[in-house]
């Protein structure tokens, strides 16, 4: 079930934004737009984020991420098109209304934390609730959890400035987790983090994610990171979606020649799984031996696949036989020639 | 290139203004003079010493012990140089303009921070009403609002009001993009997102604006001390006025304490009510540790300190002995306490006559309130009821055109000291000059120059017109134009260097028995006849108060009187005028029924 649709959506700014979408339908590109100075940040952008999954909007700088994503929770307008949230039209609301869903839906995490310098750690991450009018007891003791679930329990009385930029965005997150919104959007979240620290926010959203089954829309520029925590991608290129899917079906199929140079240079070991590079077989082959799950990426396989010739197994959860991974099957992938499945 | 009238269109909008928006002008001297009067009062009414010790918690609340000291040290030498209600009148006047200033100015500077238009069509107003000269709107403001703290004031707002909106801009435009965007994320609404994310990041900018308006304030209040707002500023403008340089001194040094004081406390009230400055506090604290001189109450202990000496303050004023006060003898009580507004001209005849007036009306159970002007705005108060008598107008021939100007509003009551003359007046050891007429062919000998006093007064027009004329000397010399107090201070350069010098000046002057000098003779009789001292009231004060107008009327003094009494008040020393009055009056015995009898 879907959470969030999103519909022929177009932002535009600058002159005559009505014009310019008009133009765009007409097959107009946004290098014309720009010299009659109007910026057409997104368009016709289509997609839906399912409940409980994370999706990701990648793309480079400029292209039109961070707008869409404002477009969610109506901190922009959109210029045409749709935004239902459960149903609802985002664009059909009045501000108060509009308030009322940012304060108790959808939550948002900042690429550079936004966290308020003159309220305390926990001042911070109550925030939301003392929007929502929530009285101070309930909101303390809700925000304390929140804290403790990003692994900050015992800094509640601390100042912003006095953490470091991992413990920052933490304190984001709690921010953003306490109001028990269920949809949650992050605007290049783990960007300002330095590698390490940003890989233990990765892992640790990924974590949360199992235990909580929110719905994250998470922004990134970043592949390796969209790969790693995206259950469905969208890469867009200069305002627009080009593709969709799962970080498997973009990286076994891009759609067009961007997305394939695109994705070219990510650590494929780490994001093929063996579910997606299995030669299919159904039976019940015997159960002797190396086995491993759908999931398992395939990084994991090549220490297997060296022990010995012999094909590797596949199996479901249950233990079922799905596939088998000879050595040149493995071999091909990492090479970036897989193409079936 | 065609003379545009701009200045009379500026006139007759002014006037315009006066005759059809007089209830809203009345309505703001209603309200800024009631604001001044209730705070002037508070200050005035504890002992000096209590003040200066509330004055000093406070400091010592903000700023540590060191501060504390020397706030009360600060506060007791104003007291001590008898500079103190001239200080707290300043104080209030500062307040007063600052609070108002504030709640204008922050607004407005939220509003533009917010709306790019409203923000540019303020700019080029708020850079034109720092720009503009004070005295431009200062002597029109008296139009308005009637001579009194209110013009000043408002002058003073309209002066100070520029950094208050811009630094409040500033502060808010400052504000992180994205916290804001948070605060709207979560669903903050616009009015909560200002309340609780911009205006506390802003704070620290918003109170540097506060201590700048606070510092153009003060200064802006002593300038308008000269337009009869009283305080420090008439007391530097009438120490000056009387060339008397350690007067001056003990006046600025005041302004400069009260300067200092408010400077560090609003600032560091800036670091004390925002959140962030609060936090530096504590750092830098613990890391200080707790040491004496930088030992600071909690706010509850200095609060504490507060309240204990303001009702010790209280109490001492309700139960203490008021021994400042005039006795009113039984049965001479005319007055039952009705207010009569005496206004002078730091002059020593007008401060003189107006002081012992001040103690008679007192005296005879009246509360009669002594105001400090300018000539000009001294005509313009009687004229428009603010004031109700003078007593130090020269007439007919002086103010001469101020009385042609304001006579249909004024009521002469005669003069009570003859007769006054005007003079060229040139040191005695400058040889062979004698007379007017031996100018003549001398102007090498002086630097061809007459030291002149303020080009407005009327004996300037005179000399200029007539006298010079008359005598064949208006090629030859020039008359410079300058104040009464830089004659005076020209006049004593020159008799220390021992050089000729030809100055304007008149009878009365204390001058006269400070130097040895010799009043040029007129055989030709251009200065005209002399005037005399009269006492002027704004019309129906004689219907008013019938029995001090006839006193009025019957007032005479002689010159003995008049330098005894000058003396007297002038060995009390400024701000102990009536104790002056006090002691010369125990020299003239029944002089106050002579001047004041009750009827029988
Ligand atoms: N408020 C605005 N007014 C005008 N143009 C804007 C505005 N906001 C964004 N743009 C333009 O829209 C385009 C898309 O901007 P956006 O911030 O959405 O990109 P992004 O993909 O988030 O980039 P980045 O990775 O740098 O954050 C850019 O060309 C940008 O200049
Ligand atoms: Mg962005």
């Amino acid at each position: 079930m879907s959470r969030l649709e999103v519909e022929h959506l177009y932002k535009i700014f600058g002159r005559r934004p009505e014009t310019a979408v008009r133009w765009l339908e007409e097959g107009a590109d946004r290098a014309e737009l720009r010299d009659s100075g109007t910026t057409a940040a997104v368009i016709d952008a289509t997609f839906d984020v399912r409940e409980g999954e994370i999706f990701v909007v990648m793309g480079l700088s400029g292209s039109g991420k961070s707008t869409l994503l404002r477009t969610l929770n109506g901190l922009l307008e959109p210029t045409s098109g749709r935004v239902l949230f459960d149903g609802h039209d985002l664009t059909a609301l009045g501000p108060r209304e509009l308030r009322r869903v940012r304060s108790h839906g959808i939550s948002m995490v900042f690429q550079h934390f936004a966290l308020f310098p003159h309220r305390s750690v926990l001042e911070n991450a109550a925030y939301g609730l003392e929007v929502q009018g929530v009285d101070r007891a309930e909101r303390e003791r809700r925000a304390t959890e929140a804290l403790e679930l990003t692994g900050l329990a015992g800094w509640e009385k601390s100042w912003p400035d006095e953490l470091s930029g991992g413990m920052q965005q933490r304190v984001g997150l709690a921010r953003a987790l306490a109001t028990d919104a269920d949809l949650l959007l992050m605007d290049e979240s783990f960007s300002a983090l330095d590698p390490l620290i940003r890989r233990d926010m990765q892992d640790q959203l990924l974590e949360l994610q199992k235990r909580l089954k929110k719905t994250i829309v998470f922004i990134t520029h970043d592949l390796n990171e969209a790969m790693r925590l995206g259950d469905r991608i969208a890469v867009m290129r200069d305002g627009r979606i080009v593709q969709i899917g799962t970080a498997e079906e973009i990286l076994l199929r891009p759609a067009n020649d961007y997305v394939a140079s695109f994705v070219q240079d990510v650590d494929r070991s780490r994001v093929l799984t063996a579910g997606a590079v299995m030669e299919k077989c159904a039976g019940d082959a015997d159960s002797s031996g190396r086995s491993v799950t759908m999931d398992t990426p395939i990084a994991d396989l090549c220490a297997l696949s060296a022990d010995s010739d012999e094909p590797i197994a596949v199996r479901s959860d249950e233990g079922k036989l799905k596939g088998l991974i000879p050595q040149q099957t493995l071999l091909a992938a990492l090479a970036g020639e897989v193409t079936h499945a | 290139m065609p003379r545009l009238p701009l200045g009379d269109w500026v006139d007759s909008g002014v006037t315009y203004l006066r005759d059809h928006c007089a209830w809203l002008f009345d309505l703001i001297t209603t309200v800024v003079s009631g604001m001044y009067d209730g705070l002037d009062a508070v200050l005035r009414a504890p002992e000096p010493l209590l003040l200066a010790g509330i004055f000093a918690v406070l400091a010592l609340w903000l700023r540590g012990l060191t501060a504390g000291i020397l706030t009360f040290a600060g506060f007791a030498l104003i007291d001590s140089v008898q500079q103190w209600t001239a200080a707290m009148d300043t104080l209030s006047l500062v307040l007063v303009a600052t609070v108002i200033t504030i709640v204008l100015a922050v607004p407005l500077g939220i509003w533009s921070a917010r709306n790019r238009t409203v923000g540019a069509v303020l700019r080029p107003v708020l850079d034109f009403m720092q720009t503009m000269p004070a005295f431009v709107y200062l002597i029109p403001g008296i139009f308005f609002f009637g001579v009194g703290q209110v013009p000043g004031i408002i002058a003073t707002i309209v002066f100070a009001m520029p950094p208050g909106v811009r630094m409040t801009e500033l502060g808010i435009r400052q504000v992180d993009g994205e916290l804001v965007e948070a605060a709207e994320a979560f669903g903050t609404s616009p009015r909560n997102t200002l309340l609780r994310v911009q205006l506390p990041l802003a704070l620290p900018t918003i109170m540097a604006g506060i201590n700048q308006v606070i510092m153009l304030a003060l200064s802006m209040v002593v300038i308008s001390g000269m337009v009869g707002g009283g305080g420090l500023g008439s007391s530097v403008f009438t120490a000056i006025s009387q060339v008397n340089v350690g007067l001056g001194f003990e006046g600025g040094i005041s302004v400069v304490i009260l300067a200092m004081y408010l400077d560090r406390v609003t600032g560091s009230l800036g670091s004390r009510v925002s959140p962030l400055g609060r936090r530096a506090l504590a750092a830098a604290n613990s890391l200080r540790g707790a040491r004496v001189w930088t030992y600071r109450p909690h706010t509850a202990v200095a609060m504490v300190g507060v309240v204990v000496l303001a009702v010790v303050a209280g109490g001492m004023n309700v139960f203490g002995p008021s021994s400042t006060g005039t006795a009113v003898a039984a049965g001479k009580n005319v007055g039952h306490g009705r207010t009569v507004n005496l206004g002078y001209i730091p002059w020593d005849e007008g401060t003189a006559s107006t002081y012992l007036w001040k103690e008679i009306l007192e005296q005879r159970g009246f509360a009669p309130k002594v105001t400090q002007y300018d000539v000009g705005a001294l005509y313009t108060g009687m004229s428009t009821g603010k004031v109700d008598f003078e007593t130090d107008a020269w007439l007919p021939t002086t103010q001469k055109s101020y009385w042609e100007t304001y006579k249909s509003r004024l009521d002469d009551y005669g003069s009570w000291y003859d007769r006054t003359s005007l003079e060229l007046t040139v040191p005695s050891y400058v040889k062979g000059i004698d007379s007017l007429a031996d100018l003549k062919g001398k102007s090498k000998e002086f630097g061809g120059r007459i030291i002149g006093i303020e080009p407005g007064a009327g004996m300037m027009k005179m000399l200029n017109d007539t006298v010079l004329k008359k005598y064949g000397l208006d090629g030859e010399y020039q008359v410079t134009t300058g104040s009464t107090a830089s004659m005076l201070a020209q006049l004593d350069r020159s008799i220390k260097a021992k050089q000729p010098v030809v100055v304007t000046l008149w009878s009365p002057h204390w001058a006269y028995s400070k130097y040895s000098l010799k009043k040029l003779k007129d055989p030709l009789g251009a200065w005209g006849q002399g005037d005399g001292v009269h006492s002027l009231a704004r019309k129906g004060f004689a219907s008013d108060e019938p029995q001090v107008a006839k006193w009025l009327k019957d007032f005479k003094l002689d010159e003995k009187q008049l330098t005894s009494l000058e003396a007297a008040i002038q060995d009390a020393g400024q701000n102990h005028e009536q104790d002056g009055v006090r002691a010369w009056l125990k020299t003239q015995p029944g002089l106050v029924d002579k001047l004041a009898p009750i009827a029988a």
